[in-house]
């Protein structure tokens, strides 16, 4: 725990864990939906953005189409529980699943290249898919689908009603939750470490005898699945899904959370999330012109800050205690 | 036979044309700033419209829309100039500047983008096209202002070939993209040149969308639906390339125009994606790779 960027990560994840905690205790007493269902909305869009810190903080890759993941989980989401069986943990299973397949798919597509071209690729993907989704009637075209029924999720400590904020609060909180001890735990294997290595000089991995190939694949798909996964709760929450859930909006949104709240941490994303929706929703009661403050302070954190807002947290604790830090 | 060429084909190509030039400026202005910084400048989209707005704003206070095809990019220009120096070089020097400077510029974009809502307020707003009526031409009626289009367009086209291919400051430009140290080393003040080079594209955008403002109306996501065909055309040319972009430009417009008699038109904007991942795919450098082979 010597390095500040390890504490930092820490103290962030203790923050946000204990104040979703006492969210949830208050929200509950008081029976609030509004604030509940706010961080249930921050906890999924964290999903998201998680996955885009897990392809570009750690492996290095630049994703502007992980809408196209998000959008294809809730899509498959809505489906299952309204034609198939209103049951949330076959709506998960499947996802993750399909998920895997398409981005094992996917993978073969935007793999073939490497910087501003992934990034593009990406980009493409995701607008076909969008165009596609937008223009399909059976998937409801532009007005989306409606009508995704009230869950009951079944529990150790009895049924839980996705209609409860808290409860379906606390259904999001643990699924992010495991989703980040999955990637964490990825982080700690040698194919982690792979990871890093490609980021940090891909050409001179083959050089010490590794390939590049198959790890970069497994964390592609791994990012599909974090991001269908987390996509995959948004109708339970809403009730319906729309094409708008795969525009370029959403994946440049998620990119915007990933460097404002610390590339290359994991809970970076998270915290960022939390703080955006937050500021929007405190700034939209105001204006509507929410997009050219965060504008504003996402240039300023890429040109002074490129590491955000862990890492400046990080350089704080570093500076903190000169003598026990050490990279 | 002839008939159906005649009124249902040449209409379409012809209009596919006008279409063509408008996004072939717009890639031209995305692939020399790519070709010599290596930036992909994804506020392209967001100065075009800053070029239709400001061409709005200026004719309402009477100046002529001729006059503003000069005066918008001149406009444009200290903005690019301003961008490149105060932003874009701030993280030039990174090992990641790829990424860097893409996040950067669109950070850039969501702040003008907002702006734009701000000052001219999110309504469409349709200036009338300074040039009515229509003439004939091969027998089919075509509106003057779209003919004008195609002309004007093709001779800034050419223009911009010139200046890059035949004149002491395009062979600056690609000697500065070719190797910096040795055009520094040499006395080309290499920095100055980046920043030229990245405002003249933003012109590029503007001027573009001064032109298109009568046709399309003007508001502020225009650059955003526009920019997704330009950066197609710019792939498919290959970043950098300002011969790619010119046959990327025109094969994907004529590709879009004429697929739209065959499928329903919202099919054909998938269809030019799927074309650019493909290429993407199997020649990632695209049709003509880089503006250092030139």
């Amino acid at each position: 725990m010597h390095n500040p960027q390890v504490k930092a990560i820490r103290i962030i994840e203790l923050l946000l864990l204990s104040s979703a905690l006492v969210l949830f205790v208050v929200g509950s007493i008081l029976e609030d939906t509004f604030f509940l269902r706010l961080a249930t909305e921050a906890l999924i869009f964290g999903g998201l953005a998680m996955s885009v810190d897990l392809l570009l903080g750690i492996v290095g890759l630049l994703s502007l189409g992980q809408a196209f993941y998000f959008g294809f989980g809730a899509y498959l989401s809505a489906l299952v529980l309204k034609e198939i069986s209103p049951s949330f943990f076959l709506a998960i299973g499947i996802v993750t699943l399909s998920s895997i397949v398409l981005g094992w798919i996917a993978s073969f597509i935007a793999l073939r290249s490497k910087g501003v071209y992934f990034a593009l690729i990406t980009f493409g993907l995701a607008q076909v898919a969008a165009k596609i989704v937008y223009n399909t009637r059976s998937l409801g075209a532009s007005d989306g689908m409606m009508g995704v029924p009230i869950l009951q999720i079944w529990t150790p400590f009895g049924s839980i009603d996705t209609s409860h904020p808290g409860a379906f609060f606390l259904i999001t909180l643990l699924t992010i939750g495991v989703l980040y001890a999955v990637l964490k735990y990825f982080l700690t294997t040698p194919m982690g470490s792979i990871w890093h290595a490609i980021r940090c000089n891909e050409d001179r991995l083959a050089y010490v005898g590794y390939k590049s190939k198959g790890p970069k694949q497994v964390a592609f798909i791994l990012a599909a699945v974090v991001a269908a996964v987390s996509g995959a709760l948004y109708p339970m929450l809403r009730g319906f899904v729309s094409p708008e859930l795969m525009f370029f909006s959403v994946s440049g949104n998620a990119v915007v959370t990933v460097v404002l709240g610390g590339v290359g941490t994991l809970i970076g994303p998270i915290l960022g999330s939390v703080l955006l929706t937050l500021f929007k929703s405190i700034i939209g009661t105001w204006t509507v012109h929410h997009h050219i403050i965060i504008g504003i302070v996402f240039v300023v954190i890429v040109v002074s800050a490129p590491k955000g807002l862990a890492g400046l947290f990080a350089k704080y604790l570093g500076k903190k205690h000169p003598n026990k830090g050490g990279e | 036979m002839l008939e159906s060429l005649q009124f249902i084909y040449a209409p379409q190509i012809v209009n596919g044309l006008s279409i063509g030039v408008a996004v072939v400026l717009m890639a031209l202005g995305l692939t020399i700033i790519f070709g010599l910084l290596d930036v992909i400048n994804m506020s392209h989209g967001e100065f075009y419209a800053a070029g239709a707005f400001i061409s709005v704003s200026l004719m309402t206070m009477g100046i002529s829309f001729w006059f503003c095809l000069l005066l918008v990019p001149l406009l444009l220009i200290p903005i690019g100039f301003a961008m490149e120096r105060l932003l874009i070089q701030k993280v030039f020097h990174y090992k990641d500047r790829h990424i860097l400077t893409l996040l950067l510029t669109f950070g850039v974009a969501m702040v003008l983008e907002d702006a734009y809502k701000i000052i001219w307020g999110a309504n469409p707003i349709k200036p009338s096209a300074p040039i009515s009526g229509a003439s004939e031409l091969l027998g089919v009626m075509f509106p003057n202002y779209r003919l004008f289009l195609m002309g004007f367009g093709a001779l800034l086209i050419f223009s911009v070939w010139i200046l890059i291919y035949k004149t002491q400051f395009g062979a600056i430009v690609r000697a500065s993209a070719y190797d910096k140290d040795m055009s520094s080393s040499l006395g080309i003040p290499v920095m100055r040149v980046y920043a030229l080079t990245f405002a003249f594209g933003v012109a590029l955008a503007g001027l573009a969308g001064v032109l298109l403002a009568p046709i399309y109306s003007v508001f502020p996501t225009m650059g955003r639906d526009f920019i997704l065909m330009a950066f197609s055309v710019v792939i498919v040319g290959g970043l950098g390339s300002i011969k790619g972009a010119l046959i990327a430009g025109i094969l994907l417009t004529q590709l879009q125009s004429i697929s739209s008699l065959y499928i329903s038109p919202v099919w054909s904007d998938p269809l030019v994606f799927t074309v650019m991942v493909l290429v993407l795919m199997f020649k990632p450098t695209g049709l003509y790779g880089g503006m250092k082979n030139a």
